[in-house]
């Protein structure tokens, strides 16, 4: 049964996936446990994404279905376990940059995988993301681009992040369009990710997360 | 044994067609091509003609079923199943023609009456004396007062250096070209006025050499673009720039000693030189416009994406490093905004888009896909990285279109019928044939609506991981790779067709204008006028429309160039057409990704309400 919720989702089949989740809700199942296949349902969405077989429109609706899942279970779920959260990042698409597609394909992925995601939005400011870091405490940042000329807004980022002495307690990864190790070593990131899997796989590695 | 004459417009040429021959056979032995996927056994319906005189054996019972009574009356006929019976001539529409030769009847043929941007004067001055030690540029000058009222301010300095030794090696006789009452060139008096239009592609330089007084095309020639070593894209190419400003200089001369080149070339071709072209007009998208004057770009690569400069500019041909004429200018037409440059302000010009009274998606499709709307009185436009994939790139088995390449694909059943660029064994798919693919598939139900390959066809496999759909078998191919279709490719090919449709919507949605309102389609560009426009609006690239909305007009940039070559009053529209235009930044549009996502969807656009 809890194998059928998982492969539903991957499959796309939302029909279905909503029955099986409020005929587990009614059976008094443990929320928790059913927002959990729903998220192993998700990250198989995921690497399908990655491996070509889905495609973008496939991951907007995944969240869809995601978003009226969590809108059946979220009731039942106490605060706490609401929030519980494995680590908080900050995410943005850097100065001069407007592209968002790709930074919000990570975000969701993060967030699906239980990341806290502080999403700043586009062409956003060095500074801000210094300011955000600070506030939140985040102990990851993303820094997305997919103009080749954001390797220096991220560089630039990077520094400032550096500048106000944060640059020890956060881990800051970057990704989008034709990101390379040469890349990251210019920009000075900790790591860089070729698509959205591959991020969520950081931030995990990163917070000790399986 | 009877033999007849076969003439094929508007190609010109003549083949000599043998008894019991098709007008199929004897235009290929002719060296004319003519679409034939099915190979001449009637399926395919490529290969329509029109006889225009000349009798020719009666239509076969598929004719009666692919042409209208209407239409058999009119002469139409498939190739394949028309054998003459006389002396015949017989059109090629373009659709029928195969590439190759398409590229040779390119581009809409538009007249302007010339109204040049210099003047030409005969002038015969006396020789000095010793009554009379008159300096040589004062007596031109005096000259051309005295015999065509005309009062010049000055004389070009390259051109002063020549005029004693021209003068008297021309007995005191010359014409002279004055612009904005400055004496640019002296010419021989039997010259002749030439020009040369530039149209400065990413991808592709094109060039036509002018005779200015009568608009005529003397010779034209496109090269490859050879900046394309510091980055097939312009933002690369940008980047490059950032990193190097002697990357810019570098960039600027590969250029320039291109279109020195060409032009070498072109007026080899007709028997002329560099020194009598008087003036070149040279249309390029914002950041070709601005690396070959060597003007700043940065600023145009960072939000808010602005240019250094988008009114008209005149530049003095030698200070760029153009061999032409001593003295002689180049025009720059107007860029709008962004990336969206002169040559998208040239394409409204030659298309007359720009003052259409109905509804017009005009659009040039290329790495970058510039698109504009012209509704009720108002022009949008935008510009969308719509990438490389229907040039090839991205594209597993993708290539240029080239002898060898799949131009034209329709899947039967278990079989692919597919044609060739020059009817040779397939090598791999071009942009036309990646296109036509992706909506047979579709229509095939081999993939579905999202893109994904679906297991349920004979020639759908799993290869490294990946599904594929085999286009050309190994067995087929006598041992060699299969040329395939990867999931992959889908993807890429989504992306790029996603990033066009977006475009068009976006326009569409904030003009409040519905899809049903447009009533007519310009496709400029080169891959655009080889698509079959069919595949295009299956896949949903293209609005839904009838077909007889589609226009494909062939490389208009280049057109435009030639027009504003000759006439100052194109010249005038251009900067007129520039102003009016409203420019959209797609990205910034609040609707822009739920729009991207929708169109990623193939089949006809679907407008949501989410």
């Amino acid at each position: 049964m809890n194998k059928d919720l998982v492969s539903t989702i991957a499959d796309l089949n939302e029909q279905e996936a909503l029955k099986i989740v409020k005929d587990r809700l009614s059976a008094g199942e443990d929320p928790l446990k059913i927002m959990e296949d729903a998220r192993k349902g998700l990250e198989i969405v995921g690497e399908r994404f990655a491996s070509s077989e889905y495609f973008i429109p496939d991951l907007v609706y995944s969240g869809e279905i995601m978003k009226l899942i969590t809108e059946l279970v979220k009731p039942q779920l106490t605060r706490e376990e609401e929030t519980r959260k494995s680590g908080k990042i900050v995410f943005g698409t850097v100065r001069g940059d407007i592209h968002d597609i790709g930074k919000n394909i990570v975000t969701f992925m993060l967030d699906v995988n239980g990341f806290e995601v502080i999403d700043l939005g586009v062409d956003v400011p060095e500074q801000k993301f210094v300011d955000k870091i600070k506030e939140s405490g985040a102990s990851i940042v993303g820094l997305s681009g997919f103009l080749t000329l954001a390797f220096d807004s991220m560089k630039q980022t990077i520094r400032a992040i550096e500048d106000a002495g944060l640059r020890d307690s956060v881990k800051v990864m970057i990704g989008g369009g034709q990101i390379s190790e040469e890349i990251r070593k210019y920009t000075g990131a900790d790591a860089y990710g070729k698509d959205a899997m591959a991020g969520v796989t950081l931030a995990k590695k990163w917070t000790g997360v399986n | 044994m009877s033999e007849f004459t076969i003439n094929f417009e508007p190609l010109g040429l003549r083949g000599k067609c043998k008894n019991n021959e098709s007008l199929l056979e004897c235009a290929r032995r002719s060296g004319v091509g003519i679409n034939s996927i099915c190979g001449g056994t009637g399926a395919c319906h490529a290969c329509r003609v029109q006889v225009l005189s000349g009798t020719v054996s009666r239509p076969s019972t598929v004719e009666y079923k692919v042409f209208t009574s209407k239409e058999l009356k009119e002469g139409w006929r498939l190739a394949c199943q028309t054998y003459p019976i006389s002396d015949c001539k017989i059109t090629v529409p373009a659709d029928s023609m195969t590439t190759s030769q398409r590229l040779q009847v390119e581009g809409l043929e538009k007249k302007v009456s010339p109204e040049l941007p210099f003047q030409v004067y005969h002038v015969k001055i006396a020789p000095p004396s010793l009554e009379t030690p008159v300096a040589d540029a004062d007596r031109l000058i005096q000259a051309l007062n005295n015999q065509h009222r005309l009062r010049c301010t000055s004389v070009d300095i390259d051109t002063l250096r020549d005029i004693p030794g021209q003068l008297r090696s021309w007995n005191w006789e010359s014409q002279v070209v004055v612009r904005n009452k400055e004496v640019v060139t002296i010419l021989y008096q039997k010259s002749r006025q030439l020009g040369l239009a530039i149209d400065l592609g990413t991808t592709k330089i094109a060039a036509y050499l002018i005779d200015m007084n009568s608009g005529q095309t003397l010779a034209a020639r496109g090269i490859m673009n050879p900046q394309i070593n510091y980055g097939e894209d312009i933002i690369s190419r940008i980047n490059k720039v950032i990193k190097s400003s002697e990357a810019a200089v570098v960039m600027q001369r590969l250029t320039l000693d291109a279109i020195n080149e060409l032009s070498a070339d072109l007026c080899a071709a007709a028997g002329a030189r560099p020194e009598e072209i008087l003036e070149t007009v040279v249309v390029g998208n914002t950041a070709m416009h601005h690396l070959f004057l060597r003007l700043p770009v940065k600023q145009l690569a960072f939000s808010p994406f602005v240019p250094a400069v988008s009114l008209a500019l005149e530049v003095r041909a030698r200070d760029l490093g153009l061999n032409i004429a001593p003295g002689a200018y180049v025009y720059l037409m107007p860029n709008i905004a962004g990336f969206v440059g002169a040559d998208h302000v040239s394409m409204l010009l030659a298309t007359d888009a720009w003052k259409a009274k109905e509804t017009t998606i005009a659009l040039d499709i290329g790495t970058n896909t510039e698109v504009s709307l012209i509704y009720g009185g108002k022009i949008t436009t935008t510009s969308c990285a719509s990438g490389p994939a229907f040039e090839g790139g991205h594209i597993k088995h993708g290539m240029r279109a080239a002898a060898g390449a799949i131009e034209r694909l329709r899947i039967d059943g278990d079989k692919v019928q597919y044609q060739t660029i020059n009817g040779g064994p397939p090598v791999g798919i071009c942009g036309s044939g990646i296109l036509d693919a992706l909506a047979q598939l579709y229509q095939a139900n081999i993939i579905d609506n999202s893109g994904r390959i679906i297991d349920s066809h004979p020639r759908v496999r799993v290869h490294k991981g990946q599904r594929e759909f085999v286009l050309v078998s190994e067995e087929e191919r006598n041992g060699k790779p299969a040329i395939t279709i990867t999931q992959h490719d889908v993807r890429e090919l989504q992306l790029a067709k996603a990033a066009i449709r977006t475009g068009i919507q976006i326009l569409l949605d904030i003009s409040l204008c519905s899809e049903d309102d447009i009533k007519q389609v310009i496709i400029a560009g080169a891959f655009g006028s080889y698509i079959n426009i069919d595949s295009a609006v299956a896949i949903g690239m293209m609005p839904s429309l009838p077909l007889n909305r589609f226009q494909q007009v062939g490389n208009a940039a280049g057109m435009g160039a030639r027009l504003a070559l000759i006439s100052t009053r194109s010249r005038a529209k251009a900067q007129a057409i520039a102003s009016r235009v409203k420019y959209v930044e797609l990205a910034s549009s609040p609707e822009f990704n739920k729009v991207f996502v929708q169109a990623n969807y193939l089949g006809p656009y679907q407008i949501t309400n989410k």
